[in-house]
């Protein structure tokens, strides 16, 4: 649906991307997460043609926005890090005026704004103007309005800023809805466990680079692979330390009181048979878990500049 | 019939708003005490001489036009330098420019709001140009005429104060810049035009026309045009022209020709600023400069 090769941009001795890469399936909900001053909007921007890139190119749905920037525009809706609100037009005028931004009129006009509207959950709000809205209105209706052409694409530049838990969750079930329907959503956001429910992928982007991209089970498998298994053995523990030091996947072991806390590379498969074999060698196992893993420190490592080098694996 | 989305968003705001009454009120108001105190002192003048000189009559239709002319120059760049910045403030000049409207869509449905707004006040100052009827010496042609230099004007202008929206990121300093232009047009042109011509006075042997090029200048001059076409239609010594005689001496001589050929530049030089708007709104694509345009199915089908 979405595809970025090797964007680059700079704004005078500034590097705001620098060769970027990105892939966005068909139908997938992408976030699309880095630190503050990352380039997330910078890319939003290139894609939507608002930006010309240095170098490098943006495909949608295989046309390139750098030749037809038009054609291009008109498949994607956009929602920008800010809402774009006329004060004094009332809600039902703003997406009246909106569709015929886009050549849309009338009758068809009139019935698409109020499809939206109710969609979004504004549709008893048409009457009263925008500035009246609450923060979280504003923004569904700013969402109406990218969909008021019926886009395949929807990006939306950091949405859920400044929304409080409860605006942001009803935010996170439309647009699970959007997909759903079929359409491709990519969502910016500075905040990964934010986006960790709802996406289906995940893409980091640090200092212009993208660090890491992929699905979410695969982050979140990766996620749980970073933190130790805890197994608490009661009685006598040294079979379970000789079955553990044999273990290919072991990579350190800690003993805390009653508890081993290992380094264990591998999945949830291994997890069994381990127990498995620790059970039939007759250890005393009453506890056998993991940590569950923090998205947050993930993303932490993955765009800590200070070591340099960017890491997912646990440091043994 | 086709209609800019731009223009009617924007008229739907100004209908909406206290201000559009407001100014075309101001407008009006300082249009009628100018006439009228015009009149009483031209009756003053009648009950003290008891003489009635019909050259005052004419004074008056000077007088209340070059009012008007001021206020126009006056307001227009205030009407119009805020329609881009604005937009660019309020972040939606970006999801304007990914909708199917371009960025000719935008520049010319702001210049057509801005200018609806000016021919409002024009139209509406109607009444109050017609007293000069009362007395005769003016015809309709002549003020039809005078409509014609206003309209290039209030494009001229409108066209500036447009340019000056498109290229700066601040309403502020749009207008500001706005109200600088259109200072240096009016008055800049004079100024050089003054300095030069006491310049050749100097140098070269008096009388020999050495600035007539300078003259030229005036030509961008819409103050001076609208000196010109109040001189094809009173002879000289009227208005402004009254207190600076020299510029008589330009715009003598060459009657019509002065006027249309003003008005000509005019229309070339906003043009030329409407490109210019046009051109800094466009979002850059660095490959294909000019060419982000749309669907074959027109985008221009905005009904
Ligand atoms: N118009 C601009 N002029 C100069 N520098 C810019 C501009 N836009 C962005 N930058 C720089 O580019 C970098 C990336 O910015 P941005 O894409 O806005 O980051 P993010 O949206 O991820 O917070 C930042 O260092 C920022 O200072
Ligand atoms: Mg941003």
């Amino acid at each position: 649906m979405l595809r970025i090769e090797k964007l680059t941009k700079t704004f005078g001795r500034t590097v705001a991307l620098d060769g970027m890469d990105m892939h966005v399936e068909q139908g997938a909900l992408y976030g699309f997460v880095g630190p503050n001053g990352a380039g997330k909007t910078t890319t939003i921007k290139t894609v939507i043609g608002l930006l010309a890139a240095d170098s490098g190119r943006v495909l949608v749905s295989g046309i390139d926005v750098a030749e037809e920037p038009g054609r291009v525009m008109a498949r994607i809706g956009y929602m920008p890090d800010t809402f774009g609100i006329y004060d004094n037009l009332k809600v039902a005028e703003y997406m009246d005026f909106f569709a015929a931004c886009y050549g849309i009129s009338g009758l068809k006009a009139r019935e698409r704004c109020r499809m939206l509207l109710e969609q979004v959950g504004l549709d008893d709000k048409a009457d009263f103007y925008v500035e009246g809205l609450s923060r979280g209105m504003k923004q569904r209706l700013c969402l109406a309005r990218a969909l008021i052409h019926n886009p395949p694409l929807l990006i939306m530049d950091e949405p859920t800023a400044g929304l409080d838990p409860r605006t942001r969750y009803e935010f996170k079930e439309i647009l699970k809805e959007l997909c759903r329907q079929g359409k491709t959503v990519l969502i910016s956001s500075h905040i990964l466990p934010e986006l960790a429910e709802i996406c289906t992928d995940i893409g980091i982007i640090d200092q212009g680079k993208m660090v890491y991209e992929g699905s979410m089970d695969e982050i979140l498998s990766q996620i749980n692979v970073s933190s130790p298994l805890l197994i608490s053995v009661a009685g006598d523990r040294r079979p379970a330390l000789e079955i553990l030091r044999s273990h290919p996947e072991v990579d350190t072991i800690t003993i805390r009181d009653e508890d081993i806390m290992v380094g264990f590379r591998g999945d949830k498969r291994d997890e069994i048979t381990l127990l498995q074999r620790l059970v039939d060698a007759e250890v005393q196992v009453y506890g056998f878990s993991r940590e569950r893993g923090n998205l947050e420190s993930v993303f932490m490592q993955i765009t800590d500049h200070d070591s340099g080098e960017v890491v997912l694996r646990h440091e043994n | 019939m086709k209609i800019n989305p731009i223009y009617r968003q924007e008229s739907r705001g100004s209908a909406r708003s206290f201000r559009l009454p407001l100014i075309v009120l101001g407008f009006n108001c300082v249009l009628a005490v100018a006439a009228l105190l015009n009149m009483y002192s031209v009756i003053a003048q009648v009950r003290l001489t008891a003489e009635l000189q019909y050259s005052s009559f004419l004074e008056m239709y000077v007088f209340v036009a070059s009012v008007e002319f001021v206020l126009l120059l006056l307001l227009i760049p205030a009407i119009t330098a805020g329609s881009i910045s604005g937009e660019r403030e309020r972040q939606t000049l970006d999801l304007m420019l990914t909708t199917r409207v371009g960025a000719a869509d935008i520049v010319f449905g702001k210049l057509l709001s801005g200018l609806s707004t000016v021919f409002l006040l024009i139209v509406s100052s109607f009444p109050i140009l017609g007293l000069v009827f009362i007395y005769g010496g003016v015809t309709v042609a002549d003020i039809l005429l005078l409509l014609l230099c206003y309209v290039v004007t209030a494009l001229f202008v409108g066209s500036m104060g447009i340019f000056c929206s498109a290229v700066s990121a601040r309403s502020t300093v749009a207008t500001v810049s706005a109200y600088c232009l259109t200072a240096a047009v009016c008055a800049g042109s004079v100024a050089v035009f003054v300095l030069s011509d006491s310049f050749t006075e100097m140098t070269s042997a008096p009388g020999s026309g050495g600035a007539s090029w300078v003259g030229l200048l005036l030509l961008c001059n819409p103050a001076a045009t609208f000196q010109a076409v109040l001189d094809g239609q009173l002879g000289p010594g009227y208005g402004l022209a009254a207190a600076f005689p020299w510029l008589e001496t330009v715009l003598a001589g060459h009657g019509r020709l002065w006027w249309i050929s003003g008005i000509v530049v005019q229309l070339l030089l906003s043009a030329a600023m409407l490109a210019g708007a046009v051109r800094s709104v466009a979002p850059r694509s660095s490959k294909k400069r000019g060419q982000r345009r749309l669907p074959p199915q027109g985008r221009n089908n905005f009904r």
